[in-house]
């Protein structure tokens, strides 16, 4: 009897045990429930409700009510929400390959035994750390016209035969503009992501290669491109992601202009919640990127698992 | 135990403190008086400066000023609202007064101001403090604002153009066309006209500039009887302007957007002609001198117009003490530290006392012309609720329009924008309907 009765009563201490310590991680993760609740989940519900009314930023006598799916089809049916859809979609194809491309390969340059490792692995990093609303109001002087660094560098480099060219103001150079200083100040996070990726790569395999007389290229192509599938998946996704919300270079230098062509999904929002105040309206083109790049993460991810 | 123990202790001491800092609160309570502005770094601290000087002159008196940024400010205020914390004082920009006073954000503030002062306004400033609906003043300015055509004499000179003296020999477009022609060959000269297009496209700048061109070729952003955009918006004369305009970026006579603002007086004075605030002029002068010209706003079409409208003050109806509030906005308009700072950035008169006190805009004045305007061509921006979106609207079109779209095909589109958002508002009543 006693024999069967000690297990039970052990269990149940087990038991009270785990329960106790659930109950104290509940209260440690309280804290932060609470704050991602009041300020991510509910506002997501509210906006949720708010894409079914015609709410205002700023409360009218009318009060807001309730119009179904109105916002949405207005939405849909506007070519400038489309126009802001593929300008973001324009960029992510552009900013994709040059900054996880960029990304990749100074991690492999800092991953080499290289002296002063450190000081170039800050140095890389630096632009990363630094506010995007500085690099943005910088990069306006770079990118000035007609008289700007870059430009003078155009017309010294070509001997006045090219340019000067109005980089932020003509339409078909905008969006590259953008694109470039967007992968200059965030190539930094996918290079230590994709750096930390290359160190869990076992250098057994690299010297068994060597041995088996792999030159360097086929062991970047064989051990570290396999080695950083897992990787690739994170950086890509968070990207692309990323890259779907791009808004702060837009309202810093460009405003979506020339004539649309730098408008963003995001930066079309805050416009019309906002400026137009249809707070409404704005919540349904919220969704509908919500759902945009749900969906976009998920085929991503799907492809990038069928491929491994 | 010993944890509920330390947390007592801890709940203790923040009683304690809050009872303190309580014991140090006076026991009548001040009279608070909470205003919120945008304005530069040297406004701001006139704004300061003045609160501090009220609160010396009236220690019963506590002043709280609110900082804005002028970019982001009327969605700041709408946040305030939204959020229940409207202050006493706001200050709004003028064309924005109809669609506060139609949601009855503001209150008529003639009961709560010094009467001198309400007898010392301009026209054209009771104008853009007037809501349309009841013709009540709902928000008062020490400024107004207009544009002009500045010249840079030394070019205008080497040309041989007529300089115009005042609003009746301006220059038409076919003499503003010409000229810019012949300036064009001028060496030194890479843009004969800044239209100022560096403010951006999501700028107040491109309505207020640009719709007083509308109005003088026949046209306007809006019928101001029926309130309806389309057939006005995009009418004939809507299309020839901003025609006209699109075809003098193309030519390569308008200053682009990327090369900003300081085209006009930078080193090599690179643009000949600028279409500029009244505001400009302070900072043009202080680097060309005598080398400006200013002359009046072109007259496009059949008549001239002008701008105005600046940025002025009302009383929210969330205040609890207009009284108290207007004392403070009497004391203030008439304060010497204000106006000298106002006059130090060339500000335009909206009180008689201020311009005759503001040589610059009496007559002889370099800015007298500007001031001529006010009472001769000055027009409104349409005084309706729905202007948050007319400007919106009227900014996407002429950005389209200046990078080569369709002008018919653009200002189509804003006008269905604004008639949309007019009708989904069931045509915000009593607007329409008088």
């Amino acid at each position: 009897m006693s024999e069967m009765a000690l297990p039970t009563t052990d269990k149940r201490t087990k038991l009270r045990i785990a329960n106790r310590e659930f109950r104290q991680e509940l209260g440690m993760l309280m804290p932060a429930l609470v704050l991602l609740a009041i300020f991510l989940v509910v506002p997501f519900l509210l906006s949720f409700w708010f894409s079914l009314t015609n709410e205002r930023l700023v409360p009218r006598p009318v009060p807001a009510s309730f119009i179904g799916l109105q916002n949405f089809q207005r939405v849909l049916s506007d070519p400038s929400f489309w126009n802001s859809l593929w300008n973001v979609i324009r960029f992510t194809l552009m900013v994709l390959p040059i900054q996880c491309g960029f990304a990749l390969l100074t991690a492999v340059l800092i991953n080499q035994k290289l002296p002063f490792r450190n000081l170039f692995r800050s140095l890389l990093f630096l632009p990363a750390i630094s506010s995007m609303v500085i690099v943005c109001v910088i990069w306006s002087t770079l990118y000035q016209f007609p008289t700007g660094p870059l430009n003078s560098l155009l017309q010294g480099l070509t001997f006045g035969l090219a340019g000067p060219v109005d980089w932020l103001g003509d339409s078909a150079w905008s969006m590259p503009a953008l694109v470039l200083l967007s992968a200059w100040q965030a190539y930094g996070f996918q290079m230590i992501v994709y750096l930390a990726g290359l160190q869990n790569i076992s250098p057994e395999l690299y010297d068994a290669a060597k041995i088996d007389g792999a030159n360097a290229w086929q062991r970047f192509w064989h051990i570290t491109m396999p080695g950083l599938k897992q990787t690739h998946v994170f950086v890509i996704l968070i990207t692309t992601i990323q890259a779907f919300k791009l808004f702060t270079q837009v309202n810093i230098l460009t405003q979506g202009g020339p004539d649309g062509r730098t408008d963003t999904v995001v930066h079309y929002m805050i416009h019309s919640g906002f400026v137009e105040q249809k707070v409404g309206y704005a919540s349904a083109v919220s969704i509908i990127l919500f759902v945009i790049v749900l969906a976009v993460s998920l085929v991503q991810r799907r492809l990038m698992r069928d491929a491994s | 135990m010993l944890k509920s123990g330390f947390l007592g202790k801890r709940l203790l001491i923040v009683a304690a403190l809050a009872a303190a800092t309580a014991a140090t609160l006076p026991a009548e309570a001040k009279t608070k008086i909470t205003m919120m502005h945008q304005g530069t770094a040297d406004w701001v601290q006139t704004y300061k400066q003045v609160a501090a000087e009220f609160e010396a002159a009236n220690p019963d008196y506590e002043v709280e000023l609110i900082y804005a940024p002028h970019d982001s400010y009327n969605e700041k205020l709408g946040a305030a609202i939204t959020a229940k914390q409207l202050p006493d004082i706001i200050e709004l920009d003028a064309p924005f007064l109809a669609n506060y006073a139609w949601s009855k954000y503001v209150v008529p503030i003639s009961p709560y101001i010094d009467p001198a002062i309400l007898a010392d306004m301009t026209a054209s400033n009771v104008a853009q403090g007037t809501y349309p609906i009841d013709n009540k003043l709902y928000a008062i300015g020490l400024a107004d604002s207009s544009i002009v055509l500045y010249g840079n004499r030394k070019y205008l000179e080497q040309i041989g153009a007529r300089i115009p003296t005042g609003v009746d020999d301006a220059w038409t477009r076919e003499e503003l066309e010409a000229v810019m022609a012949k300036l064009a060959k001028v060496d030194g000269v890479k843009w004969p006209l800044d239209l100022f297009r560096g403010y951006g496209i999501k700028s107040e700048w491109v309505t207020y500039a640009f719709s007083t061109v509308l109005q003088s070729m026949g046209c306007d952003l809006i019928d101001r009887k029926t309130w309806k955009a389309t057939g006005t918006l995009d009418s004939e004369p809507c299309v020839k302007a901003t025609k006209m305009l699109q075809d003098w970026a193309k030519a390569g006579m308008v200053v682009p957007q990327s090369a900003g603002t300081n085209q006009f007086y930078a080193a090599g004075n690179p643009a000949a002609l600028a279409m500029g605030g009244h505001w400009f002029y302070a900072e043009a002068q202080k680097t060309m001198g005598d080398n400006i010209v200013v002359m009046p706003l072109p007259k496009f079409g059949d008549k001239a117009v002008s701008p105005n409208g600046t940025w002025i003050w009302a009383i929210t109806s969330a205040a609890k003490n207009p009284e108290a509030a207007g004392k403070f906005l009497s004391y203030f308009l008439a304060s010497k530290t204000l106006r000298d700072q106002a006059r130090s950035q060339s500000a335009y008169p909206g009180l008689k006392s201020f311009a005759a006190s503001s040589p610059l805009y009496a007559p002889g004045g370099a800015m007298a012309v500007a001031f001529d305007q006010a009472d001769k061509t000055a027009v409104a921006r349409p005084p309706h609720p729905a202007y948050p979106t007319i400007t919106v609207a009227f900014m996407e079109a002429m950005d389209t329009i200046f990078n080569g779209g369709d002008p018919k095909k653009a200002l189509n589109k804003a006008a269905r924008k604004i008639d949309e958002e007019i009708e989904d508002n069931a045509g915000y009543p009593p607007f329409g309907t008088k």
